[in-house]
């Protein structure tokens, strides 16, 4: 059984062709159940994000289930597979698990360490799950991906500090204020910047939200699409009274705070913090405010430093996240090489059971004349004995972690026990598969 | 056996300063189970020399301040309890280990005087010691405070930044451990006072006890240190939290230090009761 992946991404396919391949329109039920009712994957999940559309299978055959999948997606899209194929990507087994464990880390995003991914893939795990279309594979590398996802952001700094503006700005009003619930935020100026970091702190749960404007209207048509309250222009100051964190983002081409309005404003705060963000360009307020104590102040530089300086502590992460990426995946080789010794275990019990069933057949004139207790009695000891004559090889075949010494130990079985050939011991060649389950069904086959 | 719980505090030191540097949750939570183990075998030990010396070791300034060592231990844990916060774990350690250190060197459970007899006398050390516990994570909390403060003011968002709890939450902290403080030390200043002056009526009086006045390096720093606490209190209810607060019980429990350290080992003319 394989483990096998085909996709495309943001770093191999155009935006025009990822398009073409979203899942997540006509949701991600009918293209799984498309896939298992082609015969080439037993198993799969399908994982489609804005940047990403990959299909997980547990296959027998890789060539065959490329070729299913790749019919599938052709069809499935209405593409044409060979304008398709150049873009596709495809790994198998431990690279297959190293990429999906590289997607839950955020380590393949293209923000990197951007956290909304391992959430995607939990997803897209949870639809397969309720499709039943996963089985004993990707039940075990799916969930492995979330404790390497969960590992990446717990031990590294990789999805730490805000990566664009706004976030920046909500994250450091969270570091000064704490929760935001009852805080007050003042957004100045209705512009598009000023619209953009009030949703965010409005996301962030912030109390209540004054928007001020030197148009009413604007205002007010601002405060109606995010959920605050309008106030007149005239009011400013005694609103800046009450507020803890400040917006600035007017087109004013004259600073619109000056030290000494603010030191006026601070002085009825008694010191509560003041975070004031100004966004503007020209800058809406003078950097000698920032020199108040108790008033923290951040322009869009500050903050696109902010945003600079996160990139680059994320990009110095990258390092240390590949290496838990790169621990996991050895682990879980070793997962998928016990797993390829399965069918090795079970041809030899077959083999085993096979011969015991024979030798009995064999003996039978001899044991027709016991009574039927002792006849059960050999049944049960030769069957005993062959148990215990295979337990050990198949506990350490199992337990084996280093896949390549399975790979050896596995092939060392099949020749030694010449267990890819038919029956071979008591020369029967035209015994097929079905005669030999039928044989460890138990049926009468003469030999 | 006074190293035992120093032992285990100082592995609390280390590994809470590996999940400080790494953020790494399961040193972390290492920690706070170690430190717990020192808690309890500190608690352990104390109730030992308890035993064999027939009352609390509380009587020597070492012996005390092991005791102190406890009680800081549990208070940072009770904190870290309901705040959920790891990150002051790093700071309050060090103070741990060094104080316990003190006692380690000299073990010996000191005999009591006479005067040290007086119910008084168990109210006012331990109200006392709880209320340096307190005001000593107010000391870290306010640290921490500055520290912060100062990152987010000069738009260097750096180690502290990512590390510590904001600075609301930490202000909060302070001012609970402030005020928590500040009852306990009142109540020991009071009991201390009341305790003297009976003490001073009786018939034998000790020397020691004659010799409490006003001017005696420890009660003025007793008392100086209550001042700017109480000034902290009558600060923070005019609106001056924050850095002020932060900077005030950063100050303040330096004086309660060096009173408690220095002052108790080497000044005070009076107020040593050790044998």
């Amino acid at each position: 059984m394989h483990l096998f992946l085909l996709g495309v991404s943001h770093k191999t396919t155009p935006v025009d062709i990822r398009e073409r391949l979203d899942f997540a329109a006509r949701g991600l039920g009918p293209a799984l159940e498309a896939i298992s009712r082609r015969s080439g994957a037993s198993e799969a999940v399908v994982l489609s994000t804005c940047n990403r559309a990959e299909l997980y299978v547990a296959c027998d055959e890789v060539p065959a289930a490329r070729a299913d999948l790749l019919a599938f997606l052709a069809e499935y899209h209405d593409l044409d597979s060979g304008a398709l194929e150049p873009h596709l990507y495809e790994r198998v087994d431990a690279e297959a698990a190293q990429h999906l464990f590289r997607v839950a880390g955020g380590l393949d995003s293209l923000v990197v360490g951007e956290p909304q991914i391992l959430g995607q893939v939990k997803d897209a795990f949870a639809a397969a799950t309720e499709e039943r279309t996963v089985g004993p594979v990707l039940n075990k590398v799916f969930p492995w991906s979330f404790t390497v996802g969960k590992r990446v952001r717990t031990e590294t700094a990789l999805s730490e500090g805000a990566v664009s503006i706004s976030f920046a700005a909500t994250s450091l009003a969270r570091k000064i204020f704490g929760d935001l619930k009852g805080r007050t935020a003042v957004v100045i100026g209705a512009g598009e910047m000023g619209e953009l970091t009030a949703q965010h702190l409005q996301g962030q749960g912030v109390g209540r939200m004054l928007i001020t404007s030197r148009t009413l209207a604007h205002a007010s048509a601002l405060a109606e699409s995010i959920g605050g309250t309008a106030v007149p222009w005239t009011e400013l100051f005694p609103t800046l009274g009450q507020a803890d964190i400040v917006i600035s983002a007017t087109g004013s081409q004259l600073p619109i705070l000056t030290r000494p309005q603010a030191e006026q404003v601070m002085r009825g705060r008694r010191n509560r913090p003041l975070f004031l963000i100004d966004i503007a360009l020209p800058r809406d307020i003078d950097p000698a405010v920032g020199d108040l104590e108790s008033v923290f102040l951040y322009n869009i530089d500050d903050l696109q430093a902010i945003v600079q300086e996160n990139l680059a502590r994320r990009a110095a992460e990258i390092s240390r996240a590949e290496d838990i990426v790169a621990g996991e995946v050895k682990r879980f080789e070793a997962w998928l090489a016990t797993r390829g010794a399965i069918p090795t275990v079970v041809a030899l019990r077959q083999r085993f059971e096979a011969i015991r069933r024979r030798e009995l057949e064999r003996l039978q004139p001899k044991l027709a004349g016991l009574p039927p207790e002792a006849g059960a009695r050999v049944d049960e000891i030769t069957r005993l004995l062959v148990e215990k004559l295979l337990i050990t090889p198949t506990e350490q075949l199992k337990s084996t972690p280093d896949p390549e010494r399975v790979r050896i130990y596995a092939d060392a079985l099949t020749r030694l026990f010449a267990l890819d050939a038919e029956e071979p011991a008591r020369g029967e060649p035209g015994r097929d598969s079905a005669a030999r389950r039928a044989d460890d069904a138990g049926t009468t086959v003469t030999s | 056996m006074n190293a035992i719980p120093l032992i285990l505090y100082l592995s609390a030191g280390i590994l809470y300063a590996v999940h400080f540097t790494t953020r790494n949750a399961l040193a972390g939570r290492t920690g706070t189970a170690v430190l717990t183990l020192g808690v309890v075998a500190h608690a352990f030990v104390t109730g030992m020399q308890t035993q064999a010396a027939g009352h609390v070791p509380i009587a020597g300034v070492a012996q005390a301040i092991s005791v102190f060592v406890g009680l800081l231990a549990l208070a940072y844990l009770y904190m870290e309890m309901t705040t959920g916060e790891r990150a002051l774990g790093v700071f309050i350690t060090p103070l741990l280990v060094a104080l316990q250190l003190l006692r380690v060197v000299s073990s010996v459970v000191e005999k009591r005087v006479p005067i040290l007899e007086s119910p008084w006398f168990g109210v006012h050390v331990a109200s006392l010691l709880f209320a340096y516990a307190c005001l000593a994570l107010a000391f870290v909390v306010g640290l921490t405070y500055v520290l912060l403060f100062k990152e987010i003011k000069a738009k260097h968002l750096g180690y502290f930044y990512a590390r510590l709890p904001s600075l609301e939450s930490l202000d909060l902290m302070n001012a609970r451990t402030v005020a928590l403080g500040w009852v306990c030390l009142t109540i020991g200043v009071i009991v201390g006072v009341i305790w003297t002056l009976q003490a001073k009526q009786g018939p034998n009086v000790d020397p020691r006890v004659q010799a409490i006045t006003l001017a005696d390096p420890k009660i003025l720093g007793a008392v100086v240190s209550w001042a700017i606490y109480t000034f902290a209190l009558y600060a923070r209810k005019r609106g001056a939290g924050g850095k002020r607060a932060a900077y005030i019980s950063v100050v303040g429990f330096a004086i309660v230090l060096f009173n408690f350290v220095p002052i108790g080992y080497f000044l005070t003319r009076s107020h040593n009761f050790g044998g």
